[in-house]
């Protein structure tokens, strides 16, 4: 149990910055998830914690210990590898008892932990067999239960999920959460699936190019962006941004369509950020603009159309029970209540008053 | 899940009526194959089956090439006696290889994993070099170990072989150690580094386990390399220290090569190796191909 301070952190391998002084203060029994693409700097942050990466620079304080300069070993955290980490040579009990032996807990205490661990994530009949007789699924179960076996300060969790298929990785990820909010453990969690991390997370940090570009709750990341990049990076479909200006009030498109009323000053170049969902589709000429359909897609539980919109192509959310053909004119309505507008130059939020 | 049948592949009518063509061609082919492969096989073991056949014919027969004959074991007595004794040799080839080998693997072990874990400065170099010290012939080095040997009394001792044994095969140990602990996923390591072992309790519980058929490998490998070495152990050893590669020679003599005792000699030099290869069979294969493919 322990709070985890960064302080001004950088990573560098000789011209490039992996992460850039960056500063992170994760709260005890939070967790936190670290979004970003590869690439982003946040498995670099999250192996400096571990202490298998060095920091060029700056603090990495686990509690009220600075431990820069200790062996991962000492650091008393647990981790869990996108590739899972096993050890093949040994059983699957083994495999989860190591962290106690190594660490030299007497035997007789050894077996009940393991076998509450391993009942934990429900792996109590395959503890003697070897890594290589398990599932995918069970495999992420063995290291979930190596990590848990102890009661560390800190959980590491690097892409945990990614190596699963999609339908297991969605139940993995309820496990993981009721495990998470079962242990109450300092977590912090790295992935560049937007969805584990707005499920999972008490406060996500998206980071692009080794800078935290936004560090809030999912709630708060997904309604209130920072700026282009978080908006583009959370939600699924991708927020729609529309090129164009401001003029007296209005937002208009890059072909000259008065689109909506956002308020504010004029601008000759703005970007309007607009999800899917906030987009209503109605019948032609009956929304605030009409728009030709490039395509439908019917996901089962709701339709995506993707309109030409000038230029742009933008997608919109329908009822799962709309259905329409590709070619066909629809309209589209904006809800004005979840507009965003974006400066196109540094990407940066334009707050729109008090709407 | 559900269960799913395949569904039958349907021979197009043109299909069926060529006989020639899809599986029964592909059948054909494999036999061929196959017949080819154990010609070439039988043509690869003609020597080592003269080999054993001389070794249990008498002086007299050796020059026949008769199948059948009363097989005698009258060499493999005669090659242990006195003007022979392969006895010693035998003696001296087995600790040279085996002492060679318990020295060899573990430093090349750790030299392995130092070049495939570690940053060295130098690292690609140093490696090169390692692997160049074998580009040079053993006969261009021969003369200034002889005299470094003499200088220093090594000549004609085991611990000379040994040395020069250690120089042969520990270029070959580390290249071949190494790319097996290349195979190890990092990840593993890190998992136990992170799980509270400190790097030697990683080497030992996680590393040495995982590279065991690797180290198997390469310890055969290196046991062959020393116990067939013949160039060096012909110049630096006369009497107290040869080996039975050495000991062949000796079958030549005024009445000519004596076959059958060169025969008999020689299956017992090899003799360990198939032993040795039986044994270790699973694990050789598994660390060829691990090695290979990472």
């Amino acid at each position: 149990m322990a709070e985890i301070r960064l302080n001004n952190l950088t990573k560098r391998w000789g011209d490039f910055v992996g992460v850039d002084d960056q500063s992170l203060h994760i709260q005890d029994e939070e967790f936190l998830v670290l979004l970003g693409p590869s690439g982003c700097g946040k498995t670099t942050t999250m192996r400096m914690i571990a202490g298998l990466e060095d920091p060029t620079a700056g603090e990495i304080w686990i509690g009220d210990r600075m431990v820069n300069d200790d062996l991962p070993k000492d650091r008393d955290v647990a981790m869990v590898f996108q590739n899972y980490g096993l050890y093949p040579h040994m059983t699957i009990f083994d495999n989860i008892a190591y962290p106690l032996k190594v660490r030299g807990t007497p035997k007789a205490d050894i077996k009940p932990r393991v076998e509450k661990a391993a009942e934990q994530v429900e792996l109590t009949e395959f503890l003697h067999r070897k890594p290589k007789a398990l599932s995918g699924g069970q495999r992420q179960r063995v290291a979930l239960a190596r990590a848990i076996v102890r009661t560390p300060k800190v959980f590491l969790m690097d892409e945990p999920l990614s190596n699963l298929d999609a339908k297991l990785r969605v139940t993995m990820r309820a496990e993981l959460k009721h495990l998470s909010r079962q242990l109450q453990i300092t977590t912090v969690y790295v992935t560049h699936d937007q969805i584990e991390a707005m499920t999972l997370a008490d406060r996500v940090a998206v980071m692009r190019h080794g800078v935290i570009q936004q560090l809030g709750t999912p709630d708060n990341i997904y309604n209130d962006p920072a700026n282009m990049f978080v908006a583009g990076f959370i939600g699924s479909p991708a927020m729609n941004l529309i090129n164009g200006s401001v003029q007296s009030g209005m937002f208009v498109t890059t072909g000259g369509t008065r689109l909506v009323g956002i308020g504010g000053q004029d601008r000759a170049k703005a970007v309007l950020g607009v999800r899917a969902d906030d987009m209503e589709v109605h019948g032609a000429g009956q929304g605030d603009i009409d728009v030709s359909i490039y395509a439908f897609e019917n996901t089962g539980e709701s339709t995506l159309l993707t309109v030409q919109w000038g230029k742009q192509r933008v997608i919109a959310r329908g009822d799962r029970h709309l259905r329409k053909e590709q070619g066909e004119t629809v309209g589209i309505k904006l809800n004005p209540d979840h507009l965003y507008l974006f400066d196109p130059d540094n990407g940066d939020r334009i707050r729109l008053g008090d709407k | 899940m559900t269960e799913q049948s395949t569904p039958e592949i349907e021979l197009s009518a043109a299909q069926s009526a060529e006989f020639w063509t899809g599986k029964r061609k592909q059948r054909f082919w494999r036999a061929i194959q196959a017949i080819l492969i154990l010609i070439a096989a039988f043509i690869m073991l003609i020597p080592i089956i003269w080999i054993f056949l001389a070794a249990f014919k008498s002086h007299v027969e050796v020059y026949q090439l008769r199948l059948f004959f009363t097989p005698t074991f009258e060499n493999f007595g005669t090659v242990f006696e006195d003007p022979y004794d392969l006895g010693s040799k035998l003696f001296n080839s087995t600790i040279v290889a085996f002492v060679t080998v318990i020295i060899a693997i573990p430093i090349a072990t750790m030299a392995a994993y130092s070049f495939s874990r570690f940053t060295l400065k130098f690292e690609t170099t140093i490696l090169v070099v390692i692997l160049a010290t074998q580009f040079v012939p053993a006969v261009v080095i021969i003369l200034p170990f002889f005299i470094m040997f003499r200088d220093l009394g090594l000549l004609d001792t085991r611990i000379g072989l040994i040395m020069v044994n250690l120089a042969i095969v520990m270029p070959f140990a580390i290249w071949m150690i190494k790319g097996f602990i290349d195979g190890i996923p990092m990840d593993t390591e890190e998992a136990a580094m992170v799980d509270g072992s400190s790097r030697l309790q990683v080497i030992k519980n996680i590393v040495l386990p995982m590279a065991a058929p690797g180290l198997v490998t390469a310890s055969i490998f290196c046991f062959i390399l020393a116990w067939n070495e013949f160039l060096f152990a012909l110049f630096l050893t006369n009497r107290e220290a040869t080996t039975l590669p050495i000991g062949l020679a000796l079958f030549r003599g005024e009445e000519g090569d004596l076959w059958n005792l060169l025969s008999a000699a020689g299956i017992i030099i090899m003799l360990p190796m198939f032993v040795l290869a039986l044994a270790i069979r699973k694990y050789f294969v598994q660390g060829m191909t691990m090695g290979a493919v990472r």
